[in-house]
């Protein structure tokens, strides 16, 4: 006799001595109860354990390392992708969301006085040769900058001064420069701006501001340095490094450049319509293409718009 | 440009506790990007100077078996028993007497360096042992052509020196972005870029001195500028042919200006761009008897005016150039001799029979010259420099200089300076630009670190700047913060985070819409989003029949491939589907979310085109699939109800897609407005593409969804109350439209109080005549669980609904 069945005739027995208690006096049946249901309760306890064990003698191993069961179709896979770089992008708008910046899109199509005039180039001045810029016929420009968006962007929220003192706006979109394409260039790409005014805004706001967001991006402490650039509608101007992040492989050292930064000229605040005697403000603008190839380690810039899904699907 | 530090160093005396590697560091943070770092010293290590003893033929070769004396090297080497050391050379100027340049064994070829790395060994020349090799200029990297071995003057080294010790080559030279100096015409000089040197260390840069110039009127000559915005100033001096023999050596000049990345050319030429250099002022020399034949009057006159359009000049190039109305012409007496900025003419060149020379020393307007530039596509230093607004005031002082330095005595100066303008004063105070950059600097240390760089200040309740005349960029109060900050260093700014209210940000709604519909199609839906160009070709958009005219046209595209913005998305998809098929993939859905724009779209209140934003799908699947996927994301993902019809043939609406197959395509409406369209594409396409497998797309205009409320109600009421599950087939004929049993369906469902689903199940057709609709049907009640007659009540309402559309139960 198994176990398990010795276990179930022992319950057997003590079933059938239950009915005894109908014999007893009064005054003892409850005692001869509690003494029975736990006499009844450890047997089912023990018999419940010995299933159990049964049980676990009878499963049948599966190999984990194949795809299927034998004799069985594979489970059904269907994956979608999505680009990187959009996903980048939505990752680096939400962190300046949380950081307080509102966000508008870029307009692919726009003009000289958006992209030039309003930023302080002269007109004819050579600074706008720099950007290699596409115009069609009718001399409309596909942006080489995001910075096309801050005249429209400070217009856009301008009133935010009056109400809380300041206006803080990000702008992420797709730009345009008309040059050869190789492994690191591509005549079209994607950078994201921002724009901060207020009545105090300092240098030294903007480069904690933009230390804080690539913090936050790379889940680090870090450190940044400058070199000076030149842009007709900041002043000054400066270009932003980081210290290679360790997620990045950087031991220390390393330097990338990141982004082009400066104090809004202020010819710019003035033709947004924003005084400049009261109101001072920082910009930047940056590649979000370097973002995506630096953190998955590419290094051909021109997987991004060849529409293979070989790369896509890795996404 | 390229930027010797043993240049710099002799302007500036650098302490002794910066090193070159701190210093390049302090100008990549302070001043310029700095590209790229050579260091020349290995380069030219193990080269000597040597004195040749003996140089004799060898017979029935073009080769000299050589004796050479490299000093206290000669020990070092393979010596010859009277110690100096045998080298075979084949150069016809190789002679006993003369001081050569001694490649050693083991050393590498200059020329080669960091390429190839040819290292020099001995080896037999026609029998006959070499070590090492002379050195002919190209193989140093001064010249570009061989011509013969280097020659040095023995006034300057010993044999046995170090190559690199005697010319300066154990230097540093600095690669910087050209880009980050556009508003700095001063930096484009040695001079310029060693003063903000010292501004960046913190010492005062002593200002070299500039001879004085008289004004001389032996010869006739004049100057008129037409228009002092063309030309702010003109300044020239005409002296007699300097006798300067072209120097056999290799002089130090070939080596600065080498190190520069240019070349000698003659002694004049040279000085001109080596004061170029330097100073950041170009120089132009014409010949003078020339340019008074070419004006043809005793009454010479060099008049500086805009060109007319068309008007020709042949530079010194020989090219015939046509002129834009931009360019700025310099004429004698109104016929043009050069191009100005940018190449003299060739009437006027320097040649043997030259025997008085004019010097211009100008400034142009750099918008012009921008254009110029452009234009004739000419790309030299002087223009360079010229396109960055070379300084007015430098012009004479430059002059002056190129006269010391030639040794000449002007036979006639004049200078035109119609574009005098005063003193720039600049006036700011401490607070000012300890606001703006977040800083605490004292007046002192601000006033210091100006006086650094030239700038004058005088210290009040307010700083009064003076503007040294070289600093052309600096106008208003931010431009001297901008120099206080970068001077002392933008790194040591202190860090701090703006404070602001709590107030929640906005993002755009369409971007929120993208992101979230990129979420549904790729993590739910399982398709690829694609990023593919906003330009496609005019074949592209021809071969999917919209109107290439349609789209704006970029003038200046890279090629015929990116001429055309694009007027919809799913045409650039369609381009990407065989190439994908060709690698392999089989079943497959593209899609992007992407701008778009039309001519006929017009313009916004500012002026500009208006763009929309689109999703386009592509797949390799039928219409039906494409429905259900539709469905599942603007329903189910967007909470949007959708309504559509059949798209008609020849209808406007079929028009706008004109890549679908109208007759097996719907468009799609929302609240009565068409969003887009979606279907199977068109056979025609499709061979276009070389597709042969079933395609469907679909296109629509997410600007006319992004501002809509979810008008899809969510029914989101369980009942507590079992459902009954019904199956339902039922038998129409053939031409009868699902949609219309499953519309009957829903109505008779809809006049109970019942939660409901209505899931189709299958269309069979086995014949021409009829085909089987079959259905499954869920139901319950909110309050009660339903009996048997009620639910034969339900199902009796349905039959009756369907049966008088000709249905029957099957």
């Amino acid at each position: 006799m198994s176990e398990l069945e010795k276990l179930k005739s022992e319950l057997k027995t003590i079933n059938a001595e239950y009915v005894k208690i109908k014999d007893l006096p009064p005054e003892q049946r409850g005692e001869f109860g509690r003494e029975m249901n736990k006499k009844k309760q450890k047997i089912l306890a023990a018999i419940t354990a010995a299933e159990e064990a049964l049980e676990s003698e009878n499963i049948e191993p599966l190999d984990i390392s194949a795809p299927c069961a034998p004799n069985q179709p594979l489970p059904q896979l269907k994956l979608g992708s999505k680009h990187p770089l959009m996903t980048e992008l939505d990752r680096v708008i939400s962190i300046y969301s949380d950081m307080g910046f509102n966000v508008i899109e870029s307009q692919q199509l726009d003009d000289e006085f958006h992209m030039f005039d309003s930023l302080n180039f002269s007109k004819g001045h050579p600074a706008r040769d720099g950007y290699d810029t596409f115009r069609t016929e009718e001399g409309f420009i596909p942006p080489a900058h995001t910075s096309t968006m801050q005249h429209r962007a400070l217009k856009k929220y301008r009133k935010d001064l009056d109400t809380i003192g300041q206006i803080a706006v990000v702008v992420p979109g797709r730009v345009f420069r008309n040059e050869d394409v190789d492994t690191t260039h591509e005549h079209t790409f994607y950078q994201c701006e921002g724009v901060y005014v207020s009545r105090d805004a300092t240098m030294g706001q903007m480069f904690g501001v933009l230390k804080r967001f690539f913090e936050l991006y790379y889940g680090q402490d870090l450190k940044i340095k400058t070199q000076p650039g030149y842009f007709p509608f900041t002043e000054p101007s400066a270009e932003l490094l980081i210290e290679k992040p360790a997620s990045l492989g950087g031991k220390g050292g390393d330097w990338l450049e990141m982004l082009g930064c400066g104090m809004i000229h202020p010819n710019v605040l003035e033709m947004a319509g924003i005084d400049p005697e009261i109101y001072h403000g920082f910009a930047w603008g940056g590649g979000i293409d370097r973002l995506v190839m630096l953190k998955y380690g590419l290094t051909d810039v021109r997987y991004f718009e060849s529409g293979k899904l070989d790369f896509l699907e890795k996404f | 440009m390229l930027i010797s530090l043993n240049e710099i160093k002799k302007y500036v005396t650098i302490p002794a506790e910066v090193s070159d590697s701190e210093l390049i560091q302090l100008i990549g943070s302070r001043l310029v990007e700095v590209e790229e770092v050579t260091d020349l010293a290995p380069k030219y290590q193990g080269i000597y100077v040597v004195k040749v003893m003996k140089a004799e033929p060898i017979p029935d070769t073009h080769l000299n078996l050589c004796e050479i004396d490299a000093g206290a090297h000669n020990s070092e080497f393979k010596q010859l028993e009277n110690g100096f050391v045998q080298v075979v050379c084949g150069a016809p100027n190789v002679h006993a007497g003369m001081l050569a340049v001694w490649i050693a064994p083991g050393a590498i070829v200059p020329e080669t360096y960091g390429n190839e790395n040819f290292r020099i060994s001995t080896r037999k020349l026609q029998g006959y042992e070499s070590n090492g090799m002379l050195a002919g200029a190209d193989e140093l990297c001064f010249d570009d052509e061989h011509k013969s071995i280097a020659e040095i003057d023995p006034k300057l080294a010993q044999p046995g020196d170090s190559f690199a010790e005697v010319f300066g080559l154990n230097d540093l030279i600095i690669d910087v972005e050209n880009k980050s100096l556009t508003h700095r015409p001063d930096c484009f000089g040695l001079i310029g870029f060693a003063r903000e040197v010292a501004g960046i260390l913190g010492v005062k840069f002593q200002e070299p001195e500039w001879p004085e110039l008289a004004a001389a009127h032996d010869l006739p000559i004049s100057i008129k500028i037409t228009d002092k915005d063309l030309c702010p100033r003109y300044s020239c001096a005409v002296f007699d042919v300097p006798h300067h023999e072209r120097s056999k050596y290799l002089t130090p000049d070939d080596i600065f200006l080498a190190k520069a990345g240019m070349r000698s050319i003659d002694p004049l030429v040279d000085l001109t761009n080596i004061l170029m250099l330097e100073t950041g002022q170009p120089l132009h020399a014409f010949d003078y008897d020339k340019l008074i034949a070419v004006g043809g009057t005793d009454k010479p006159q060099i008049i500086v005016r805009a060109a007319a359009d068309g008007e020709e000049l042949q530079l010194l190039d020989g090219k015939v150039i046509k002129c834009i109305p931009e360019d700025i012409l310099i004429t004698s007496n109104n016929i043009p001799v050069a191009l100005a900025g940018a190449m003299g003419g060739k009437n006027t060149e320097i040649d043997a029979s030259t025997k008085r020379v004019i010097l211009e020393s100008a400034t142009f307007s750099l918008y012009h010259l921008r254009k110029t530039q452009m234009a004739h596509a000419i790309f030299s230093e002087a223009i360079t420099r010229f396109t960055k607004g070379q300084p007015a005031g430098m012009t004479w002082p430059v002059l002056a200089e190129a006269v010391r330095r030639l040794d000449v005595t002007p036979l006639a100066t004049a200078d035109d300076y119609p574009g005098e303008t005063p003193e720039t004063i600049v006036k700011v105070t401490v607070s000012q630009i300890n606001d703006l950059l977040g800083t605490d600097y004292s007046v002192d240390t601000i006033k210091d670190t100006l006086e650094n760089v030239g700038f004058k200040v005088e210290s009040g309740a307010e700083l009064i700047i003076s503007v040294p005349l070289w600093r052309t960029d600096i106008h208003i109060p931010e431009d001297i913060i901008e120099e206080v900050g970068r001077l002392l260093g933008y790194d040591n700014i202190t860090l701090e985070l703006p404070y602001g209210p709590f107030k929640g940000t906005e993002i755009s709604p369409m971007l929120r819409l993208k992101s979230k519909l990129r979420s549904i199609l790729s993590d739910r839906l399982a398709m690829n989003e694609l990023l593919t160009y906003s330009f496609v070709s005019r074949s592209l958009l021809e071969k999917v029949g919209q109107d290439p005219d349609e789209s704006y046209q970029i003038v200046n595209s890279i090629s015929p491939e990116l001429q055309c913005f694009r007027q919809q998305i799913v045409p650039s998809l369609l381009d990407k589907i065989r190439e994908n098929v060709k690698s392999g993939h089989k079943a497959f859905t593209l899609y992007e979310i992407n701008q778009i724009t039309n001519r006929n779209y017009g313009l916004d209140a500012d002026g500009v085109p208006i763009v929309k934003t689109d999703l386009g799908i592509v797949s390799l699947s039928d219409f039906y699939q494409l429905k259900s996927d539709l469905f599942t994301a603007l329903e189910r993902g967007l909470h949007i109800d959708i309504e559509y019809a059949q798209l008609t043939p020849g209808s406007e609406a079929a028009k706008q897609y004109p890549y679908l197959e109208p007759l097996r395509s719907a468009e799609i409406f929302v609240e009565n407005h068409r969003i887009g369209a979606f279907g199977e594409v068109k056979a025609a396409v499709k061979r276009k593409f070389k597709l042969d497998s079933t395609v469907s797309a679909c296109e629509i205009s997410l600007d006319d969804i992004v501002n809509q409320k979810q008008t899809l109600s969510v029914d989101v009421e369980l009942s507590k109350f079992p459902s009954v599950e019904r199956d339902l087939t039922l038998k129409v004929t053939a031409d009868t439209p699902f949609g219309r049993i499953d519309t009957a369906i829903h109505s008779a469902l809809d006049q109970e109080a019942l939660i409901y689903s209505v899931m189709p199940v299958s269309i069979y057709q086995p014949d021409s005549e009829s085909k089987n609709l079959s259905f499954h049907l869920k139901f319950a009640s909110l309050d009660h669980t339903l009996n048997a007659e009620e639910i034969t009540a339900i199902m009796d309402k349905i039959t009756v609904a369907t049966t008088q559309l000709g249905a029957q139960i099957v």
